[in-house]
Protein backbone atom coordinates (compact mmCIF):
# COMPACT_ATOMS: atom_id res chain seq x y z
CA UNK A 1 0.00 0.00 0.00
CA UNK A 2 1.33 3.42 -0.88
CA UNK A 3 1.24 5.98 1.88
CA UNK A 4 1.32 9.54 0.62
CA UNK A 5 3.59 11.57 2.94
CA UNK A 6 1.77 14.18 4.95
CA UNK A 7 -1.64 12.62 4.36
CA UNK A 8 -3.16 11.53 7.64
CA UNK A 9 -4.75 8.14 7.90
CA UNK A 10 -8.52 8.04 8.11
CA UNK A 11 -9.65 7.94 11.73
CA UNK A 12 -10.77 4.60 13.07
CA UNK A 13 -14.44 5.43 13.17
CA UNK A 14 -16.75 6.99 10.65
CA UNK A 15 -18.01 9.33 13.36
CA UNK A 16 -14.55 10.79 14.06
CA UNK A 17 -13.94 11.10 10.36
CA UNK A 18 -17.15 13.13 9.89
CA UNK A 19 -16.20 15.32 12.84
CA UNK A 20 -12.99 16.19 11.02
CA UNK A 21 -14.96 17.09 7.91
CA UNK A 22 -17.31 19.30 9.93
CA UNK A 23 -14.31 20.96 11.61
CA UNK A 24 -12.61 21.62 8.26
CA UNK A 25 -15.76 23.21 6.81
CA UNK A 26 -16.26 25.22 9.99
CA UNK A 27 -12.71 26.62 9.82
CA UNK A 28 -13.05 27.40 6.12
CA UNK A 29 -16.34 29.24 6.68
CA UNK A 30 -14.93 31.11 9.66
CA UNK A 31 -11.98 32.29 7.57
CA UNK A 32 -14.44 33.52 4.95
CA UNK A 33 -16.39 35.37 7.63
CA UNK A 34 -13.45 37.20 9.14
CA UNK A 35 -11.91 37.91 5.73
CA UNK A 36 -14.68 40.49 5.10
CA UNK A 37 -14.74 42.64 8.24
CA UNK A 38 -17.88 44.56 7.26
CA UNK A 39 -19.79 41.85 9.17
CA UNK A 40 -18.45 43.38 12.42
CA UNK A 41 -20.13 46.68 11.57
CA UNK A 42 -23.33 44.83 10.75
CA UNK A 43 -23.08 42.90 14.01
CA UNK A 44 -22.97 46.16 15.95
CA UNK A 45 -25.42 48.27 13.96
CA UNK A 46 -28.27 45.96 12.89
CA UNK A 47 -29.27 44.77 16.41
CA UNK A 48 -29.57 48.45 17.24
CA UNK A 49 -31.40 49.90 14.26
CA UNK A 50 -33.76 47.13 13.21
CA UNK A 51 -35.68 46.93 16.52
CA UNK A 52 -35.42 50.74 16.71
CA UNK A 53 -37.74 51.05 13.70
CA UNK A 54 -40.53 49.35 15.67
CA UNK A 55 -39.59 50.87 19.01
CA UNK A 56 -39.74 54.43 17.67
CA UNK A 57 -43.05 53.66 15.96
CA UNK A 58 -44.39 52.28 19.25
CA UNK A 59 -43.20 55.46 20.92
CA UNK A 60 -45.26 57.46 18.41
CA UNK A 61 -48.30 55.24 19.07
CA UNK A 62 -47.87 55.73 22.82
CA UNK A 63 -48.21 59.47 22.28
CA UNK A 64 -46.92 62.41 24.34
CA UNK A 65 -46.37 61.44 28.00
CA UNK A 66 -47.01 57.84 26.90
CA UNK A 67 -50.75 58.43 27.22
CA UNK A 68 -51.69 55.24 25.32
CA UNK A 69 -49.26 52.94 27.15
CA UNK A 70 -51.97 51.52 29.50
CA UNK A 71 -53.71 50.15 26.39
CA UNK A 72 -50.55 48.28 25.41
CA UNK A 73 -50.23 46.94 28.96
CA UNK A 74 -53.79 45.69 28.78
CA UNK A 75 -53.14 43.90 25.46
CA UNK A 76 -49.68 42.50 26.17
CA UNK A 77 -49.32 42.15 29.94
CA UNK A 78 -46.21 44.35 30.07
CA UNK A 79 -45.40 48.03 29.88
CA UNK A 80 -41.88 47.27 28.71
CA UNK A 81 -42.63 47.71 25.01
CA UNK A 82 -38.95 48.13 24.18
CA UNK A 83 -37.98 44.75 25.62
CA UNK A 84 -41.12 43.25 24.08
CA UNK A 85 -40.11 44.42 20.60
CA UNK A 86 -36.40 43.63 21.03
CA UNK A 87 -37.18 39.97 21.74
CA UNK A 88 -39.62 39.66 18.82
CA UNK A 89 -37.38 41.32 16.26
CA UNK A 90 -34.37 39.36 17.50
CA UNK A 91 -36.13 36.06 16.74
CA UNK A 92 -37.14 37.39 13.32
CA UNK A 93 -33.54 38.41 12.57
CA UNK A 94 -32.33 34.99 13.71
CA UNK A 95 -34.59 33.20 11.22
CA UNK A 96 -33.68 35.73 8.54
CA UNK A 97 -29.93 35.19 9.04
CA UNK A 98 -30.35 31.41 8.99
CA UNK A 99 -32.37 31.55 5.77
CA UNK A 100 -29.74 33.66 4.02
CA UNK A 101 -26.60 32.07 5.46
CA UNK A 102 -27.49 28.39 5.90
CA UNK A 103 -29.98 28.49 3.05
CA UNK A 104 -27.38 29.80 0.64
CA UNK A 105 -24.34 27.89 2.01
CA UNK A 106 -24.54 25.15 -0.64
CA UNK A 107 -25.62 27.61 -3.32
CA UNK A 108 -22.44 29.63 -2.75
CA UNK A 109 -20.37 26.48 -3.28
CA UNK A 110 -22.37 25.88 -6.45
CA UNK A 111 -21.65 29.41 -7.70
CA UNK A 112 -17.94 29.09 -6.91
CA UNK A 113 -17.86 25.80 -8.76
CA UNK A 114 -16.65 23.83 -5.73
CA UNK A 115 -19.83 21.95 -4.84
CA UNK A 116 -19.20 19.03 -7.20
CA UNK A 117 -15.60 18.53 -6.10
CA UNK A 118 -16.58 18.69 -2.42
CA UNK A 119 -19.36 16.19 -2.96
CA UNK A 120 -16.96 13.80 -4.67
CA UNK A 121 -14.98 13.49 -1.42
CA UNK A 122 -15.72 10.30 0.53
CA UNK A 123 -17.57 12.12 3.29
CA UNK A 124 -21.20 12.27 4.32
CA UNK A 125 -22.64 15.20 2.33
CA UNK A 126 -24.75 16.37 5.22
CA UNK A 127 -21.51 17.07 7.13
CA UNK A 128 -20.65 19.73 4.57
CA UNK A 129 -23.81 21.60 5.50
CA UNK A 130 -23.38 20.98 9.24
CA UNK A 131 -19.98 22.70 9.17
CA UNK A 132 -21.61 25.84 7.80
CA UNK A 133 -24.37 25.65 10.40
CA UNK A 134 -21.92 25.52 13.31
CA UNK A 135 -20.05 28.53 11.97
CA UNK A 136 -23.33 30.37 11.58
CA UNK A 137 -24.31 29.51 15.18
CA UNK A 138 -21.24 31.37 16.45
CA UNK A 139 -22.27 34.47 14.49
CA UNK A 140 -25.81 34.29 15.84
CA UNK A 141 -24.56 33.85 19.42
CA UNK A 142 -22.45 37.00 19.00
CA UNK A 143 -25.47 38.73 17.52
CA UNK A 144 -27.67 37.83 20.51
CA UNK A 145 -24.98 38.93 22.95
CA UNK A 146 -24.58 42.26 21.14
CA UNK A 147 -28.35 42.85 21.15
CA UNK A 148 -28.54 42.20 24.88
CA UNK A 149 -25.53 44.39 25.71
CA UNK A 150 -26.68 47.31 23.56
CA UNK A 151 -30.22 47.42 24.86
CA UNK A 152 -29.25 46.68 28.46
CA UNK A 153 -26.45 49.20 28.80
CA UNK A 154 -27.13 51.88 26.18
CA UNK A 155 -30.91 51.98 26.44
CA UNK A 156 -31.21 50.74 30.03
CA UNK A 157 -33.79 48.10 29.14
CA UNK A 158 -34.42 45.77 32.06
CA UNK A 159 -34.68 42.10 31.22
CA UNK A 160 -36.21 41.12 34.52
CA UNK A 161 -36.66 37.42 33.84
CA UNK A 162 -34.23 34.55 34.18
CA UNK A 163 -31.17 34.19 31.98
CA UNK A 164 -31.03 30.37 32.20
CA UNK A 165 -34.66 30.00 31.16
CA UNK A 166 -34.17 32.44 28.29
CA UNK A 167 -31.25 30.36 27.07
CA UNK A 168 -33.35 27.21 27.41
CA UNK A 169 -36.15 28.72 25.31
CA UNK A 170 -33.64 29.72 22.61
CA UNK A 171 -32.10 26.23 22.64
CA UNK A 172 -35.54 24.66 22.31
CA UNK A 173 -36.19 26.85 19.28
CA UNK A 174 -32.90 25.98 17.55
CA UNK A 175 -33.92 22.68 15.89
CA UNK A 176 -36.92 24.33 14.25
CA UNK A 177 -35.02 27.40 13.04
CA UNK A 178 -32.13 25.38 11.62
CA UNK A 179 -34.39 22.59 10.33
CA UNK A 180 -36.18 25.20 8.22
CA UNK A 181 -32.76 26.50 7.11
CA UNK A 182 -31.65 23.00 6.01
CA UNK A 183 -34.89 22.35 4.13
CA UNK A 184 -34.45 25.72 2.50
CA UNK A 185 -30.82 25.03 1.53
CA UNK A 186 -32.03 21.91 -0.27
CA UNK A 187 -34.68 23.89 -2.11
CA UNK A 188 -32.17 26.54 -3.17
CA UNK A 189 -29.91 23.95 -4.81
CA UNK A 190 -32.84 22.93 -7.01
CA UNK A 191 -34.46 26.28 -7.81
CA UNK A 192 -31.21 28.36 -7.75
CA UNK A 193 -32.49 31.92 -7.33
CA UNK A 194 -34.66 31.78 -4.22
CA UNK A 195 -34.59 35.35 -2.88
CA UNK A 196 -38.35 35.57 -3.19
CA UNK A 197 -38.76 32.40 -1.12
CA UNK A 198 -36.62 33.89 1.66
CA UNK A 199 -38.84 36.96 1.62
CA UNK A 200 -41.94 34.77 1.72
CA UNK A 201 -40.79 32.71 4.73
CA UNK A 202 -39.51 35.67 6.73
CA UNK A 203 -42.67 37.58 5.72
CA UNK A 204 -44.79 34.81 7.26
CA UNK A 205 -42.82 35.16 10.50
CA UNK A 206 -43.18 38.93 10.38
CA UNK A 207 -46.95 38.85 9.82
CA UNK A 208 -48.09 35.98 12.01
CA UNK A 209 -45.63 35.50 14.87
CA UNK A 210 -46.17 38.67 16.86
CA UNK A 211 -42.68 40.09 16.54
CA UNK A 212 -43.85 43.58 17.47
CA UNK A 213 -47.38 43.10 18.81
CA UNK A 214 -49.21 40.85 21.28
CA UNK A 215 -50.90 37.83 19.67
CA UNK A 216 -54.18 38.67 21.43
CA UNK A 217 -54.62 41.46 18.84
CA UNK A 218 -54.74 39.04 15.90
CA UNK A 219 -58.08 38.10 14.33
CA UNK A 220 -59.09 34.44 14.85
CA UNK A 221 -58.01 33.07 11.48
CA UNK A 222 -54.58 34.69 11.74
CA UNK A 223 -54.15 33.45 15.31
CA UNK A 224 -54.90 29.91 14.06
CA UNK A 225 -52.12 30.17 11.45
CA UNK A 226 -49.67 31.60 13.98
CA UNK A 227 -50.12 28.46 16.13
CA UNK A 228 -48.57 26.38 13.32
CA UNK A 229 -45.37 28.42 13.19
CA UNK A 230 -42.59 27.52 15.67
CA UNK A 231 -41.33 31.11 15.78
CA UNK A 232 -44.56 32.10 17.55
CA UNK A 233 -43.62 29.85 20.48
CA UNK A 234 -39.98 30.98 20.46
CA UNK A 235 -41.04 34.65 20.66
CA UNK A 236 -43.63 33.95 23.36
CA UNK A 237 -41.42 31.76 25.54
CA UNK A 238 -38.36 34.03 25.28
CA UNK A 239 -40.51 37.05 26.16
CA UNK A 240 -41.93 35.22 29.15
CA UNK A 241 -38.51 34.03 30.31
CA UNK A 242 -36.54 37.23 29.67
CA UNK A 243 -39.07 39.94 30.51
CA UNK A 244 -41.64 38.53 32.90
CA UNK A 245 -40.18 35.47 34.64
CA UNK A 246 -42.53 33.02 36.33
CA UNK A 247 -40.23 30.00 36.33
CA UNK A 248 -40.03 26.88 34.21
CA UNK A 249 -43.73 26.11 34.57
CA UNK A 250 -44.68 29.29 32.74
CA UNK A 251 -42.90 28.21 29.54
CA UNK A 252 -43.11 24.43 29.86
CA UNK A 253 -46.00 24.12 27.42
CA UNK A 254 -44.27 26.28 24.79
CA UNK A 255 -41.02 24.33 25.18
CA UNK A 256 -42.82 21.01 24.64
CA UNK A 257 -44.40 22.30 21.45
CA UNK A 258 -41.07 23.70 20.29
CA UNK A 259 -39.42 20.32 20.75
CA UNK A 260 -42.14 18.66 18.66
CA UNK A 261 -41.69 21.29 15.96
CA UNK A 262 -37.93 20.75 16.21
CA UNK A 263 -38.24 17.02 15.56
CA UNK A 264 -40.54 17.68 12.62
CA UNK A 265 -38.39 20.36 10.97
CA UNK A 266 -35.10 18.55 11.50
CA UNK A 267 -36.61 15.42 9.92
CA UNK A 268 -38.12 17.51 7.12
CA UNK A 269 -34.77 19.23 6.54
CA UNK A 270 -32.85 15.96 6.48
CA UNK A 271 -35.33 14.27 4.13
CA UNK A 272 -35.38 17.32 1.83
CA UNK A 273 -31.57 17.28 1.73
CA UNK A 274 -31.43 13.58 0.81
CA UNK A 275 -34.15 14.02 -1.80
CA UNK A 276 -32.40 17.02 -3.32
CA UNK A 277 -29.08 15.15 -3.40
CA UNK A 278 -30.60 12.20 -5.26
CA UNK A 279 -32.57 14.37 -7.67
CA UNK A 280 -29.62 16.63 -8.46
CA UNK A 281 -27.31 13.71 -9.22
CA UNK A 282 -29.91 12.02 -11.40
CA UNK A 283 -30.67 15.12 -13.39
CA UNK A 284 -27.04 16.23 -13.47
CA UNK A 285 -27.84 19.79 -12.37
CA UNK A 286 -25.59 19.89 -9.33
CA UNK A 287 -22.90 21.91 -11.07
CA UNK A 288 -25.24 24.17 -13.02
CA UNK A 289 -25.93 27.68 -11.89
CA UNK B 1 -6.68 53.26 -52.79
CA UNK B 2 -9.08 55.59 -51.12
CA UNK B 3 -9.65 55.41 -47.43
CA UNK B 4 -13.02 56.22 -46.08
CA UNK B 5 -13.07 58.17 -42.89
CA UNK B 6 -15.78 57.48 -40.37
CA UNK B 7 -16.76 60.07 -37.80
CA UNK B 8 -18.78 59.52 -34.73
CA UNK B 9 -22.17 61.19 -35.11
CA UNK B 10 -22.45 64.51 -33.35
CA UNK B 11 -23.98 64.36 -29.92
CA UNK B 12 -27.28 66.16 -29.89
CA UNK B 13 -30.22 66.41 -27.57
CA UNK B 14 -31.88 63.71 -29.68
CA UNK B 15 -28.91 61.37 -29.30
CA UNK B 16 -28.99 61.89 -25.54
CA UNK B 17 -32.65 60.95 -25.50
CA UNK B 18 -31.82 57.81 -27.51
CA UNK B 19 -29.17 56.90 -24.94
CA UNK B 20 -31.67 57.32 -22.10
CA UNK B 21 -34.31 55.23 -23.84
CA UNK B 22 -31.78 52.50 -24.75
CA UNK B 23 -30.60 52.17 -21.16
CA UNK B 24 -34.17 52.21 -19.84
CA UNK B 25 -35.25 49.57 -22.39
CA UNK B 26 -32.31 47.33 -21.49
CA UNK B 27 -33.13 47.60 -17.76
CA UNK B 28 -36.83 47.03 -18.47
CA UNK B 29 -36.06 43.77 -20.29
CA UNK B 30 -33.73 42.62 -17.54
CA UNK B 31 -36.29 43.39 -14.83
CA UNK B 32 -39.16 41.51 -16.47
CA UNK B 33 -36.92 38.51 -17.07
CA UNK B 34 -37.67 37.78 -13.38
CA UNK B 35 -41.39 38.64 -13.07
CA UNK B 36 -41.67 37.30 -9.52
CA UNK B 37 -39.64 40.36 -8.49
CA UNK B 38 -42.56 42.58 -9.46
CA UNK B 39 -45.00 40.55 -7.35
CA UNK B 40 -42.52 40.72 -4.49
CA UNK B 41 -42.21 44.53 -4.88
CA UNK B 42 -45.97 44.91 -4.48
CA UNK B 43 -46.27 42.69 -1.42
CA UNK B 44 -42.99 43.34 0.44
CA UNK B 45 -43.98 46.82 1.72
CA UNK B 46 -47.31 45.38 2.86
CA UNK B 47 -45.55 42.58 4.73
CA UNK B 48 -43.40 45.18 6.52
CA UNK B 49 -46.47 47.28 7.34
CA UNK B 50 -48.52 44.43 8.83
CA UNK B 51 -46.70 44.20 12.19
CA UNK B 52 -47.03 47.99 12.53
CA UNK B 53 -50.74 47.77 11.76
CA UNK B 54 -51.19 45.37 14.69
CA UNK B 55 -48.79 47.34 16.88
CA UNK B 56 -51.01 50.37 16.31
CA UNK B 57 -54.04 48.32 17.31
CA UNK B 58 -52.34 47.42 20.60
CA UNK B 59 -52.14 51.16 21.37
CA UNK B 60 -55.68 51.97 20.16
CA UNK B 61 -59.06 52.13 21.82
CA UNK B 62 -62.23 51.63 19.76
CA UNK B 63 -60.06 51.80 16.62
CA UNK B 64 -58.69 55.25 17.53
CA UNK B 65 -54.91 55.69 17.88
CA UNK B 66 -55.14 58.78 20.04
CA UNK B 67 -51.48 58.80 21.07
CA UNK B 68 -50.46 58.80 17.41
CA UNK B 69 -53.03 61.49 16.60
CA UNK B 70 -51.54 63.75 19.26
CA UNK B 71 -48.27 63.81 17.28
CA UNK B 72 -49.53 63.66 13.69
CA UNK B 73 -52.89 65.39 13.87
CA UNK B 74 -54.62 62.34 12.38
CA UNK B 75 -55.65 59.04 13.98
CA UNK B 76 -55.53 57.34 10.55
CA UNK B 77 -52.10 55.82 11.05
CA UNK B 78 -52.41 53.31 8.23
CA UNK B 79 -52.84 56.00 5.56
CA UNK B 80 -49.80 57.71 7.13
CA UNK B 81 -47.77 54.49 6.91
CA UNK B 82 -48.93 53.42 3.45
CA UNK B 83 -48.08 56.81 1.98
CA UNK B 84 -44.69 56.67 3.73
CA UNK B 85 -44.02 53.24 2.18
CA UNK B 86 -44.93 54.50 -1.32
CA UNK B 87 -42.65 57.56 -1.01
CA UNK B 88 -39.91 55.36 0.38
CA UNK B 89 -40.10 53.18 -2.76
CA UNK B 90 -39.39 56.23 -4.93
CA UNK B 91 -36.61 57.62 -2.77
CA UNK B 92 -34.87 54.23 -2.77
CA UNK B 93 -35.16 54.00 -6.56
CA UNK B 94 -33.31 57.30 -7.04
CA UNK B 95 -31.29 57.60 -3.85
CA UNK B 96 -29.57 54.22 -4.02
CA UNK B 97 -30.33 53.08 -7.57
CA UNK B 98 -27.47 54.97 -9.14
CA UNK B 99 -24.91 53.65 -6.67
CA UNK B 100 -26.09 50.10 -7.24
CA UNK B 101 -26.01 50.52 -11.01
CA UNK B 102 -22.32 51.48 -10.85
CA UNK B 103 -21.64 48.51 -8.60
CA UNK B 104 -23.47 46.15 -10.96
CA UNK B 105 -21.59 47.48 -13.98
CA UNK B 106 -18.30 47.08 -12.11
CA UNK B 107 -19.17 43.50 -11.14
CA UNK B 108 -20.25 42.53 -14.65
CA UNK B 109 -17.21 44.24 -16.16
CA UNK B 110 -19.04 46.67 -18.47
CA UNK B 111 -18.40 49.93 -16.67
CA UNK B 112 -15.23 50.84 -18.53
CA UNK B 113 -16.65 50.02 -21.97
CA UNK B 114 -19.84 52.00 -21.24
CA UNK B 115 -17.78 54.95 -20.10
CA UNK B 116 -15.79 54.87 -23.32
CA UNK B 117 -18.91 55.94 -25.24
CA UNK B 118 -19.20 59.67 -26.10
CA UNK B 119 -22.01 60.21 -23.60
CA UNK B 120 -21.86 62.27 -20.39
CA UNK B 121 -21.45 59.85 -17.49
CA UNK B 122 -24.10 61.57 -15.43
CA UNK B 123 -26.53 60.87 -18.27
CA UNK B 124 -25.68 57.16 -18.03
CA UNK B 125 -26.51 57.32 -14.33
CA UNK B 126 -29.79 59.15 -14.91
CA UNK B 127 -30.68 56.57 -17.55
CA UNK B 128 -30.32 53.80 -14.99
CA UNK B 129 -32.95 55.43 -12.79
CA UNK B 130 -35.62 55.82 -15.49
CA UNK B 131 -36.62 52.19 -15.59
CA UNK B 132 -36.56 51.87 -11.80
CA UNK B 133 -38.80 54.95 -11.51
CA UNK B 134 -41.26 53.47 -14.00
CA UNK B 135 -41.22 50.07 -12.29
CA UNK B 136 -41.59 51.76 -8.89
CA UNK B 137 -44.60 53.69 -10.17
CA UNK B 138 -46.25 50.49 -11.42
CA UNK B 139 -45.52 48.46 -8.28
CA UNK B 140 -46.44 51.34 -5.94
CA UNK B 141 -49.83 51.71 -7.64
CA UNK B 142 -50.29 47.96 -7.20
CA UNK B 143 -49.29 48.27 -3.55
CA UNK B 144 -51.70 51.18 -2.97
CA UNK B 145 -54.58 49.22 -4.52
CA UNK B 146 -53.91 46.12 -2.40
CA UNK B 147 -53.30 48.26 0.71
CA UNK B 148 -56.60 50.06 0.18
CA UNK B 149 -58.45 46.74 0.29
CA UNK B 150 -56.45 45.23 3.15
CA UNK B 151 -55.88 48.19 5.49
CA UNK B 152 -57.79 51.13 4.02
CA UNK B 153 -56.10 54.16 2.49
CA UNK B 154 -57.91 57.50 2.76
CA UNK B 155 -56.19 60.44 1.07
CA UNK B 156 -58.48 63.41 1.71
CA UNK B 157 -56.26 66.33 0.74
CA UNK B 158 -54.75 68.00 -2.32
CA UNK B 159 -53.08 65.54 -4.69
CA UNK B 160 -51.51 68.30 -6.84
CA UNK B 161 -49.92 69.92 -3.80
CA UNK B 162 -48.41 66.54 -2.92
CA UNK B 163 -47.14 66.16 -6.48
CA UNK B 164 -45.48 69.60 -6.27
CA UNK B 165 -43.70 68.48 -3.10
CA UNK B 166 -42.50 65.22 -4.67
CA UNK B 167 -40.79 66.92 -7.63
CA UNK B 168 -38.12 68.98 -5.79
CA UNK B 169 -37.59 66.07 -3.40
CA UNK B 170 -36.88 63.62 -6.24
CA UNK B 171 -34.62 66.07 -8.12
CA UNK B 172 -32.72 66.77 -4.90
CA UNK B 173 -32.31 63.04 -4.47
CA UNK B 174 -30.67 62.83 -7.88
CA UNK B 175 -27.99 65.15 -6.51
CA UNK B 176 -27.44 62.88 -3.54
CA UNK B 177 -27.50 59.86 -5.86
CA UNK B 178 -24.66 61.32 -7.97
CA UNK B 179 -22.51 61.85 -4.88
CA UNK B 180 -23.32 58.40 -3.55
CA UNK B 181 -22.55 56.74 -6.89
CA UNK B 182 -19.16 58.45 -6.86
CA UNK B 183 -18.54 57.11 -3.37
CA UNK B 184 -19.33 53.59 -4.58
CA UNK B 185 -16.59 53.97 -7.21
CA UNK B 186 -14.11 54.61 -4.41
CA UNK B 187 -15.38 52.16 -1.78
CA UNK B 188 -16.51 49.45 -4.26
CA UNK B 189 -17.87 47.00 -1.65
CA UNK B 190 -20.87 49.15 -0.88
CA UNK B 191 -23.64 46.70 0.00
CA UNK B 192 -23.35 47.13 3.77
CA UNK B 193 -23.14 50.90 3.41
CA UNK B 194 -26.19 50.98 1.14
CA UNK B 195 -28.34 48.68 3.27
CA UNK B 196 -27.69 50.39 6.57
CA UNK B 197 -27.63 53.91 5.12
CA UNK B 198 -30.95 53.37 3.38
CA UNK B 199 -32.57 51.96 6.50
CA UNK B 200 -31.26 54.70 8.81
CA UNK B 201 -32.12 57.65 6.55
CA UNK B 202 -35.58 56.24 5.91
CA UNK B 203 -36.12 55.66 9.61
CA UNK B 204 -34.96 59.07 10.80
CA UNK B 205 -36.77 61.02 8.12
CA UNK B 206 -40.09 59.66 9.37
CA UNK B 207 -41.12 57.14 6.74
CA UNK B 208 -43.17 55.23 9.32
CA UNK B 209 -43.87 57.62 12.18
CA UNK B 210 -44.09 61.37 12.83
CA UNK B 211 -40.58 62.59 13.67
CA UNK B 212 -42.04 64.70 16.48
CA UNK B 213 -42.13 61.43 18.45
CA UNK B 214 -38.35 60.98 18.31
CA UNK B 215 -36.32 61.41 21.51
CA UNK B 216 -34.96 64.94 21.91
CA UNK B 217 -31.40 63.95 21.03
CA UNK B 218 -32.50 62.40 17.72
CA UNK B 219 -34.97 65.08 16.67
CA UNK B 220 -32.33 67.59 15.43
CA UNK B 221 -30.78 64.82 13.34
CA UNK B 222 -34.16 64.17 11.67
CA UNK B 223 -34.62 67.88 11.01
CA UNK B 224 -31.23 68.03 9.29
CA UNK B 225 -32.29 65.44 6.67
CA UNK B 226 -34.00 67.09 3.64
CA UNK B 227 -36.14 63.99 3.11
CA UNK B 228 -37.91 64.68 6.41
CA UNK B 229 -39.56 67.78 4.93
CA UNK B 230 -40.48 65.83 1.79
CA UNK B 231 -42.32 63.13 3.75
CA UNK B 232 -43.88 65.75 6.00
CA UNK B 233 -45.07 68.08 3.21
CA UNK B 234 -46.49 65.26 1.05
CA UNK B 235 -48.45 63.92 4.03
CA UNK B 236 -49.50 67.45 4.95
CA UNK B 237 -50.95 67.98 1.45
CA UNK B 238 -52.49 64.57 0.97
CA UNK B 239 -53.57 63.53 4.48
CA UNK B 240 -53.80 66.96 6.10
CA UNK B 241 -51.52 65.94 8.96
CA UNK B 242 -49.87 68.47 11.25
CA UNK B 243 -46.57 69.53 9.63
CA UNK B 244 -43.33 70.35 11.45
CA UNK B 245 -43.07 73.80 9.80
CA UNK B 246 -45.72 75.73 7.84
CA UNK B 247 -46.19 73.74 4.63
CA UNK B 248 -45.25 76.66 2.31
CA UNK B 249 -41.97 77.03 4.18
CA UNK B 250 -41.32 73.29 3.79
CA UNK B 251 -41.88 73.64 0.02
CA UNK B 252 -39.33 76.47 -0.13
CA UNK B 253 -36.88 74.37 1.88
CA UNK B 254 -37.33 71.46 -0.54
CA UNK B 255 -36.51 73.69 -3.52
CA UNK B 256 -33.41 75.06 -1.74
CA UNK B 257 -32.28 71.54 -0.84
CA UNK B 258 -32.87 70.46 -4.44
CA UNK B 259 -30.52 73.14 -5.82
CA UNK B 260 -27.87 72.59 -3.14
CA UNK B 261 -27.92 68.80 -3.47
CA UNK B 262 -27.65 68.86 -7.28
CA UNK B 263 -24.69 71.27 -7.18
CA UNK B 264 -22.91 69.24 -4.48
CA UNK B 265 -23.74 65.92 -6.16
CA UNK B 266 -22.52 66.88 -9.63
CA UNK B 267 -19.29 68.38 -8.29
CA UNK B 268 -18.61 65.42 -6.01
CA UNK B 269 -19.18 63.00 -8.88
CA UNK B 270 -16.79 64.83 -11.23
CA UNK B 271 -14.10 65.13 -8.54
CA UNK B 272 -14.23 61.46 -7.57
CA UNK B 273 -14.55 60.31 -11.18
CA UNK B 274 -11.31 62.15 -11.98
CA UNK B 275 -9.69 60.48 -9.00
CA UNK B 276 -10.57 56.90 -10.03
CA UNK B 277 -9.51 57.57 -13.61
CA UNK B 278 -6.17 58.95 -12.39
CA UNK B 279 -5.65 55.97 -10.11
CA UNK B 280 -6.78 53.54 -12.80
CA UNK B 281 -9.04 51.73 -10.38
CA UNK B 282 -12.24 52.05 -12.38
CA UNK B 283 -12.35 48.47 -13.59
CA UNK B 284 -11.34 46.92 -10.29
CA UNK B 285 -13.88 45.36 -7.98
Amino acid sequence: MTIIPGLKQKPDTKFLYELRVIKAIFIKQWLHTIRYPSWVIQLIIWPLIFPAAYILTARAFAGPDQMALPLFLQASGTQNYIGFIVVGTMVWMWQNIVLWNVGYALREEQLRGTLESNWLSPSWRFSLLLGSIFNQMITVALFFAMTFLEYRFIFQVHFEGEFGLTLLALLAGMPSVYGIGIAFASLVIRVKEADSFVKLVRGMVMIFCGISYPLTILPGWMASISMWLPQTYIVRSVRQAALIGGGFQSIRHDLSILLLFGVFWMAAGFLAFNWMERQSRRSGVIGQY
Amino acid sequence: MTTKQFDLPATTFGSYLRVLSTIALKDWKTYWRYPFNAVSSVFQPLIWLTPIFFLGKAFSQDGQALGFAAYSGSPDYMSFLILGAAISNFTSAVFWGMGFSIKNDMDTGVLESNWMTPVPRLLLLVGRTLNSLLITTITSIGMLIVATFVFGFHPTGDIWGAFLAILPMLFGLYGFGFAFAALVMIVREANTMVDMGNFLVDLLSGSQFPVQALPRWLYPLALSIPLTYGYDAIRGWLLQTTTILPIQLEMVLLVVFMIVMIVIGVNAFHALEKKVRTRGSLGQY
